[in-house]
């Protein structure tokens, strides 16, 4: 796996960072962070080195260069250009070779988990999972997201990966991600001359897509205070236990009126099973103003399954991982009321 | 266009001028000599590259150069001081922890950065650490129980 | 009180200390002046012909030193074995799989390689692909070789004993099914080969290979070099398990590339080369139908294999054979009938495994055995223990037993792991999802017969003492591949001649230095570590007699211990030995003056009586097995035999396996390091887990491999791993050195039954595809359910 040649420009503050990503929108430019994702991404695979290239037949009269062609006759054609970089327009996007990344090593000010004066909790896109996993704070009142940093990837992994990577690389199962959207966490992003918050559920489009804009910056993530008698759980349901993409992970927040009382509120999200993380909004009305027991518990479960959209892949098929949300939001669920009575 | 940057690994301050899209494990293995540093997947799958960066286990594979200009690197050839090989270093040879090396590297910079940070870790704790680096000799038993032994290396 | 110093230890390895201090060097660590990069073109296609190969563009590129095709290689065909040369260095006029060799190239760094390959132009015309195994025989397929009708690249039919007979006596006879994938052998190093040609026209090659010998006979056929003129080198090796036993098209490109250029040419595989090469596991479809007696004795096996082996046959002419052969035993067996199917298909070619093509029959065949006694009622231990053989008893396919402690075994790990009380326990107090499962298995201890048709000694150790005194080089062509085996030769070294391992020098893996058949068929202890042995008596033999004759006494009453010469009779007077030895070295420090003659002393003087004193010792099994077609497969000079229990807990609602416990007994004759079997034991036990619950390659249509990575290629981590128990069982093997036989693949060989037997007992459900996900157990439970409702 060799990577294509590319510039690396190392801003000094988020400013700078934001100019550059204008100034070379147009040549290609990614935003480098901890790096896991990304240089994972521009390392292009031994095959295919070539793309078909048909040069006329019944189906295509003037010819074709395509990744997907399906013609008979076969002609290869090269897929790395000269300069070294690979053709962007041939290549599916996952190859798609940048003129330049702008790495954040530099932008200090990136880093950081503080607990607000106004009880809510502000993390820096540039701290590590690893901090997060570390963190008391967090795991004890925004428990959900400690579990998701937790097992994400690998010790390696955590140690380089970053939350606004994680959250920005937008993938189904991402383990930050997910939790983040139901401990209601609001995302900042800055752009050259602009700043704006954005609710992280709404921040991923599809695999890979967002709504972030070519100058703009994730900087930080803020997750709100919690009401009394909040408890929050993720799962990651998986083979192995390391070195894992999630086939199903299911984090739950919620909140108790009081302990063994009614639902005062509760958000489920789901990964893995949709093009983005999923935010089950069907299991509201099944809970709140109810109190949890297992009949409850049980139809809300059935309402997150109402929400997913599976499909079929190498990790595992639409029916398994379907039942398994199901399985695992009920889990959740219980796990979540008894840290909300304090257990 | 190659950039210079400086860095010091394993102690020495080195400046060299990489291009952008350098690695940190082809710094390492190739400008400066340390094939102790070795690649398994290039991809951040195995650990087989792991290095310690500002005392960080970090994958030399999927680190840029200039990410970590300025930065402090350990390598496996830092591990033994004066010819003297490091309790964790004599654990893995007294514990039958090798077999056939290739993961060795890794694993050592991996639970070199445990010790110095955990002293005591239980077994839960130490087979957490290693579970980016795989190896596919030893089944990790003998590995566990070598750093188990050289617990306290690092105490105070 | 011990009788021996060294044997039977645990010495640490004789390497170990390079390998913690990143001294030890692998193929890819190796520099030479003026080295060039290598590049391969692969096919993008699974099959496909080939119309034209236009080079033009690569070869005017600037920084290329050459561009090779089958034009500039030729088209020996070449192989593993003689009887199936079916592949050449290049494809010429077809491709088979996605990942065969089209071109290669050579030059002044790897981007520049890299590109020069993408600029190599090539005209395919698609053919229509055959993916699935079970039905590639079938007629109407597309065909893959001219060679091999129907894609059946071989074919066993046997039948041993009367099955008719065996079907009548049966009280039980029940039938089946086991499939599993194809897998990988993810050894951490990725292949990597140096090529390099000097001034005489000799060719070197440094390649992280199992087996040097054979890979320089290859090389020097298909590259059509005298076999004196090939040197194969094999620096350490990053692990290996059979993937990189056979000589590759890499490493006859990365050679070729090296002679055109005069230069020495490197070329290291990326993770993902190494799935497109594969020659690792093949896949499996079996099935058996086996009978017993009201009593539960064995009355006959039925077995019908298909072996789907990618696109080439590699070591498939061996692997259909021992996927029959090794059901012989560890039980007594009088009547088995066997059908193997060998099929091509276009996919990465398979080859041998650990464990061989033995692994998937032996997980069926315990699965079943299991079945059995639940329909019998009876403890599936306890019927093992009814059917074991025992040490001096031959198998139906004429496998002699001379050391079997396959009794001791099972029950060591049923006492250890307190099977009995588990197993009473029942599911219900023990927990729920958990459950505990037994089997058991054997393997060689080296092939019989060596790969091409030959009477050549297996292997020759030459060892050489030091002309200046002192210690002692022991050169052999063995391969140590992380086993151990360096380490298994100084330690018989040092014990022969009563040396501190620190004294005994190792120089192996290197085709020049001797004939080793290399590290596969789990043969480097028995066969090298019996050769080395003779060797080190050599000298032995030859000091002993010299400094003998000096003292005028009778060489039988001295012996070497402790790095002294003893007397066994009465005290010899040495002093005008010493007298001369302290002469020679006027000015050095730290000099001989104990009351005893060291061997630094003797090494020397023997010198200066005769000249060099070098010892040779050689092997080579006895004519093994029977007459019958394909005998020779499976037949070994000894057989190690293993049993296991496992302990699992499954989450009944996921279907998530955890292995809580792996308890293994494994009888290796006698352990010359005892850490070492332990650990060959214990890899084992990881590669087994990993292929029952989470290994396989994912083909996608077009017959591209979806999970060429270790992220989704998934072998066992740390924390899936549980603790691992590994028990010794010596039962003194009357053909090893010192009793020694095989540990390095037998102990494979119970896992995944174990663990899938372990899941049965925790679940109620039967899995018969392989890997047992988390989603298969889920669907086999919600089957089963459905079933019992109707």
């Amino acid at each position: 796996m060799i990577l294509p040649r590319f510039d690396v420009l190392a801003p000094e503050s988020i400013e700078e960072a934001c100019s550059m990503l204008a100034e070379n929108a147009d040549k290609g430019v990614r935003l480098l962070a901890g790096g896991t994702d990304l240089l994972v991404e521009l390392k292009s695979p031994i095959i295919p080195q070539h793309v078909p290239r048909c040069d006329g037949c019944p189906t295509h009269p003037d010819g074709a260069v395509s990744s997907t062609i399906d013609c008979k006759m076969w002609t290869s054609e090269p897929l790395m250009a000269p300069d070294g970089s690979l053709r962007t327009a041939l290549a599916d996007s996952k190859s798609a070779s940048p003129a330049c990344l702008v790495s954040l090593h530099k932008l200090k000010e990136l880093k950081g988990i503080n607990k607000l004066d106004n009880g809510g909790l502000r993390i820096g896109a540039l701290t590590t999972i690893t901090d997060i996993e570390r963190s008391f704070e967090i795991r004890k009142e925004w428990t959900a997201l400690a579990e998701g940093a937790d097992n994400l990837g690998s010790p390696l992994v955590r140690n380089r990966g970053t939350l606004g990577g994680n959250i920005a690389n937008a993938r189904p199962a991402a383990d930050t991600a997910v939790p983040t959207i139901a401990l209601s966490g609001v995302l900042t992003l800055q752009g050259k001359s602009s700043k704006r918050i954005v609710p992280a559920e709404n921040f991923p489009l599809g695999p890979g897509k967002t709504v972030i804009k070519p100058d703009e910056i994730l900087t930080e993530i803020n997750y709100p205070k919690l009401p009394p008698y909040s408890g929050s759980a993720y799962y990651k349901l998986t083979n192995r236990k390391a070195l894992e993409i999630s086939m199903v992970g299911v984090a739950v927040w919620l909140a108790l009126e009081k302990p063994g009382g009614l639902v005062a509120d509760v958000r489920v999200a789901l990964g893995a099973v949709g093009p983005t993380p999923i935010r089950a909004e069907s299991v509201k009305d099944v809970l709140i103003g109810k109190i949890p027991d297992e009949n409850i518990i049980d139809k809300a479960a059935q309402a997150a399954m109402a929400d997913a959209r599976p499909i079929d892949d190498h990790r595992g098929s639409a029916w398994y991982r379907l039942q398994m949300v199901g399985t695992i939001t009920k889990r959740m669920l219980k796990l979540a009321v008894k840290r909300a009575e304090g257990k | 266009m190659k950039k210079i940057i400086s860095l010091t690994v394993n102690g020495i301050k080195h400046e060299l001028a990489v291009e952008p899209r350098r690695t940190l494990l082809e710094l390492l293995r190739e400008d400066l000599g340390l094939t102790g540093v070795k690649k398994g997947c290039g991809i951040g799958d195995c650990g087989a590259c792991t290095v310690l960066v500002d005392d960080v286990a970090t994958f030399s594979c999927l680190t840029l150069a200039i990410q970590v200009e300025g930065c402090s690197v350990e390598t496996i050839e830092n591990l033994a001081k004066n010819g003297k090989l490091s309790r964790l270093q004599q654990a893995f040879v007294d514990h039958g922890a090798i077999q056939c090396g290739y993961c060795t590297p890794g694993m050592l910079m991996t639970s070199t950065e445990l010790l110095r940070r955990n002293p005591h870790p239980d077994e839960q704790e130490i087979r957490q650490a290693i579970s980016g680096n795989l190896c596919r000799c030893t089944g990790y038993q003998k590995i566990v129980d070598a750093i188990k032994a050289a617990s306290g290396e690092y105490d105070e | 009180m011990s009788k021996y110093r060294i044997l039977n230890t645990r010495a640490p390895r004789v390497d170990a200390v390079d390998k913690v201090t990143g001294k030890a060097l692998y193929t890819d660590d190796l520099k030479r002046p003026g080295l060039l990069a290598g590049a391969i073109l692969h096919s993008p296609l699974a099959h496909a012909r080939i119309l034209n190969i236009d080079t033009s563009r690569a070869e005017n590129l600037a920084g290329v030193r050459a561009v090779v095709t089958h034009r500039e290689a030729g088209t020996v065909p070449y192989g593993v074995s003689p009887a199936r040369y079916d592949e050449t260095i290049f494809c010429h006029d077809k491709v088979r799989y996605v990942g065969d060799e089209i071109a290669a190239v050579a030059a002044v760094d790897l981007d520049t390689a890299l590109e020069a390959v993408s600029l190599i132009k090539v005209d395919f015309e698609e053919l229509p692909i055959v993916l699935d195994g079970y039905t590639a025989m079938d007629e109407g397929q597309p065909q893959l070789h001219k060679m091999y009708k129907n894609n059946i690249c071989a074919k066993v039919n046997w039948h041993f004993g009367d099955i008719e007979k065996g079907r009548r006596q049966s009280h039980i006879i029940r039938t089946d099914h086991l499939t599993s994938k194809m897998q990988d052998g993810a050894f951490l190093e990725p292949q990597s080969i140096l090529a390099e040609v000097d001034s005489q026209g000799g060719l070197t090659m440094w390649s992280s290979t199992q087996a040097p010998h054979y890979v320089q006979r290859t090389l020097a056929m298909a590259l059509r070099l005298p076999l004196h003129k090939v040197r194969v080198i094999k620096p350490a090796v990053g692990g290996g398990f059979g993937p990189k036993a056979s000589c590759s098209s890499a490493e006859l490109a990365t050679c070729l590339l090296a002679m055109k250029t005069g230069k020495p040419v490197k070329f290291t595989f990326d993770r993902e080369q190494v799935f497109l090469h594969s020659r690792a596991r093949h896949q499996f479809f079996h099935t058996m139908t086996t009978g017993v007696k009201k009593d539960g004795t064995l009355s006959f096996l039925e077995h019908h294999c298909i072996l789907d082996g990618g696109a080439y046959a590699s070591f498939g002419i061996a692997t259909i054979y021992y996927s029959g052969s090794l059901l012989g035993g560890p039980y007594r067996l009088r009547n088995m009938k066997y059908d193997g199917y060998r099929v091509v298909t276009n996919k990465p070619a398979c080859g041998a495994q650990r464990g061989h093509g033995a692994v998937i029959a032996r997980a069926l065949f315990e699965i079943q055995l299991d079945r059995i006694a639940e329909e019998l009622g009876m403890d599936p231990i306890e019927l093992r223990l009814k059917n074991v053989m025992e040490a001096g008893e031959t198998t139906c396919n004429e496998l002699y037993v001379s050391s079997f402690g396959m009794r001791e075994a099972l029950e060591a790990v049923r006492d250890s792991a307190a099977w009995k009380k588990k197993r009473s326990m029942g599911g219900k107090t023990r927990g729920k999802g958990k459950g505990i499962g037994a089997a058991c298995g054997f393997f060689v201890s080296g092939a019989g017969y060596p790969i091409y048709r030959s009477r050549t000694y297996h292997c020759t150790v030459i060892t050489k003492v030091d002309d200046v005194g002192g210690g002692v080089t022991v050169s052999s062509g063995a391969a140590d591949i992380g086993q151990g085996s360096d380490t298994v030769l100084a330690m018989i070294t040092a014990e022969e001649l009563g040396l501190s391992l620190d004294d005994v020098k190792i120089v192996s893996g290197d085709s020049n230095l001797s004939v080793d058949l290399g590290a596969y068929s789990s043969r480097t202890t028995l066969m090298t570590g019996t050769a080395c042995r003779d060797a080190a008596r050599d000298v032995k033999r030859q000091i002993l007699e010299a400094v003998a004759n000096k003292l005028d006494v009778a060489p039988t009453t001295l012996d070497l211990k402790d790095g002294l010469v003893m007397s066994l009779s009465e005290e010899i007077d040495f002093s005008e030995l010493r007298k001369e030895y302290l002469q020679e070295h006027k000015g050095f420090m730290d000099l001989p003056d104990g009351p005893d003659l060291t061997f630094r002393e003797a090494s020397r003087i023997a010198f200066l009586e005769i000249g060099s004193i070098i010892g040779t010792g050689k092997y080579k099994p006895p004519p093994l097995g029977g007459s019958f077609k394909g005998a020779a497969v499976g037949t070994s000079p000894a057989f190690g035999c293993s049993a296991q229990v496992a302990e699992v807990s499954v989450d009944l609602e996921t279907g998530q396996v955890s292995v809580d416990k792996i308890t293994g007994a494994h009888d290796c004759g006698f352990a010359i390091n005892r850490t070492q079997v332990e650990g060959q034991m214990q890899g084992s036990m990881m590669m087994g887990m990993g292929e029952a619950l989470m290994e396989q390659i994912i083909y996608d249509t077009k017959g591209r491999i979806v999970n060429a990575n270790l992220a989704e290629y998934k072998i066992p981590t740390a924390m899936d791993m549980p603790h691992l128990d590994a028990i010794i069982v010596e039962s003194n093997e009357p053909h090893g050195p010192y009793g020694a036989k095989e540990v390095g693949e037998g102990a494979i060989m119970p896992v995944i039954p174990s663990i899938l037997n372990a899941i049965y007992d925790a679940t109620g459900v039967r899995i018969e595809e392989l890997p047992v996900t988390p989603e298969r157990i889920i669907a086999a439970m919600q089957e089963s359910k459905k079933k019992a409702k109707t």
